[in-house]
């Protein structure tokens, strides 16, 4: 099935969550407000704007059973936002509820825990705020989990046990918390990643060769496994007291994965496709692009794009040529041309670096449909089954390709 | 004004503060072992290159290649091998030779590309050679491999 493409905006969309039905959707349009879109048949809606935020929001989650939306920004804040009657029209409204993070840096990432009793905010502040609900004063607190975090914390991922926390750092490290609140939490069954588990225990440290700044991190369905993406080009899939194994691509760096089942990964990034992996506890390898970049798209016709899908290293043809001509023979293609856009279009459905990849559509215990956003401000619904290009070699030509102009 | 001010190490007032030294595993070799290593790889690639055996002397001197502080010799001298076995290639066998490195020598072949390029005028540095490499060696490690380059903190 050819994926779902939908313009949200022309500015870079910083961050993307769904309501538990899918017909609405919040996101954040490189700006301090949050925008809750309605599906209306084939298109999105503006329905409501939240606002409340002083500066830039980076992440937005949606708890799909409990229904409250989660907010982290830039301005060193999070909001709870919780639909409820107006009291004077009786109209439904979102209502904030500011959360006491005590970080004097910004707030990068924010996710709720499984139960939804919990959420967590990564942040500049070298720390990440466990926050709680107190019900005796209505108001969320947080705790710390400071050690033995060097910079900033990039991004977080839940276990299914609401209990450990993973989190991405600029510190190049990927590491496995608890994030155990007694006053909230049972006392978790042992897992693999340790039995006893008081706040802050350190249950896992990890880096990629290369190194790298961790920019995302996930727990697999079952908790057991790892997977983490950094700055080096590399995705690396962690089975604790196990195997480590680390994939080294031949395209750029990914920003964003989630597993879509317990054997296979989409991970997405600079590279502007979702890519899919697949293994198990003997090894991992990519299988290919979720995005047929040789398909002719519908909306403009036939793909062109300098770079093509011809060898890589030329220079003679598309930005090169442009310059040459322009140069040389006083002719300029772009102002010209009858499409202006047919040199400088990628191959691919996102024109631009993928930020955010989720899960979108749950069968069973499969995610059969995950959703990107990205800086060119396109939300798009991919198949998780329509995967092209075999091979992880066939795979390396491609994404060279696609990227070497 | 007096701008004195704007050249205080502010680092070294934070008791927090990352050193570079906690951003990759230190190499574990002693420098004069690195030394000695890199000197008798040096006579081996000769041995490779009298057969005329490319791939084996590319392969010698990017295993194990020296990084991190105090083993600046060892660099140098890693880095001339290198060179001479660069220069020696002929144009047309490079991209067999770069496909049959493992990925690890790929990526430390990257590295040693761009300090090469980075230090213009110094010993038999020629820049198209490197620049010829490089674009051979991009065809088949990608920009991935670059971007190894740029973010590995274990410099060569």
């Amino acid at each position: 099935m050819a994926p779902e493409i939908y313009n949200l905006a022309q500015t870079p969309i910083t961050s993307h969550a769904f309501s538990p039905d899918r017909n609405q959707l919040a996101v954040s349009l490189n700006t301090n407000d949050v925008q809750i879109y309605s599906r209306q048949g084939n298109e999105w809606a503006v329905a409501e704007t939240l606002s409340e935020h002083d500066k830039l929001v980076t992440s937005i989650d949606w708890a799909p059973h409990s229904n409250r939306i989660v907010t982290a920004s830039q301005d060193r804040n999070a909001y709870v936002w919780q639909e409820m009657p107006d009291p004077e029209t009786g109209k439904l409204v979102w209502k904030p509820t500011l959360v006491l993070l005590r970080i004097n840096r910004a707030a990068t990432h924010v996710r709720w825990s499984p139960k939804e009793d919990k959420f967590a905010v990564a942040s500049g502040a070298r720390a990440i705020a466990i926050c709680s609900f107190d019900s005796e004063n209505n108001w969320w607190v947080s705790k710390l989990l400071k050690k033995p975090i060097r910079s900033t914390v990039l991004s977080i991922d839940w276990h299914p046990n609401n209990v450990l926390l993973a989190a991405g750092s600029a510190d190049m490290k990927a590491r496995v918390f608890s994030a155990y609140i007694k006053e909230v939490d049972e006392r978790p069954a042992a897992t693999v990643w340790g039995s006893k588990l008081p706040f802050n225990t350190i249950c896992g440290e990890y880096a990629s060769p290369a190194g790298g700044w961790v920019h995302t991190v996930g727990f697999s369905p079952s908790g057991d496994v790892l997977a983490f993406a950094s700055h080096d080009s590399s995705i690396s899939v962690v089975y604790p007291g196990g195997p480590v194994h680390n994939i080294r691509i031949s395209s750029l760096p990914f920003l964003t994965l989630t597993w879509t089942s317990e054997d296979s990964i989409v991970a997405a990034g600079h590279d502007c496709q979702p890519v899919v992996f697949s293994g198990s506890e003997a090894g991992w390898q990519g299988i290919g692009s979720l995005d047929d970049t040789t398909a002719p798209k519908a909306t403009d016709g036939v793909r062109s794009g300098y770079g093509g899908n011809t060898s890589v290293g030329r220079l003679k043809t598309g930005a090169f040529a442009t310059f040459r001509d322009a140069d040389s023979r006083g002719q300029s293609t772009i102002s010209g041309s009858s499409s202006p856009s047919a040199d400088t279009k990628l191959l691919t459905v996102h024109q631009n670096t993928i930020t955010s990849v989720k899960p979108y559509e749950i069968q069973g215990d499969q995610v059969i449909r995950v959703s990107t956003t990205g800086v060119d401000g396109n939300l798009v619904i991919w198949d998780v089954a329509t995967v092209t290009a075999g091979g992880a070699s066939a795979m390396t030509a491609r994404l060279g390709s696609t990227h070497l102009r | 004004m007096d701008g004195a001010f704007r050249k205080i190490d502010i680092d070294a007032f934070d008791e927090d503060v990352l050193h570079e030294s906690e951003l990759y595993d230190a190499d574990p070799r002693d420098p004069a072992e690195v030394l000695d290593e890199a000197k008798q790889r040096q006579v081996a690639v000769r041995t490779s290159l009298a057969k005329s055996d490319i791939g084996g002397a590319l392969s010698i001197v990017l295993e194990n290649a020296p990084y991190g502080p105090n083993v600046d010799q060892a660099k140098e001298v890693t880095l001339q091998t290198l060179l001479t076995i660069l220069n020696t290639t002929k144009s047309t066998e490079i991209p067999a030779v770069i496909k049959a490195l493992s990925q690890d020598n790929q990526d430390t072949l990257m590295k040693y590309l761009y300090k090469g390029m980075a230090m213009p005028g110094w010993g038999d540095i020629s820049g198209s050679v490197l620049l010829g490499w490089h674009e051979k060696l991009t065809e088949v490690a990608g920009t991935g491999c670059i971007v190894r380059t740029m973010t590995d903190r274990r410099i060569v």
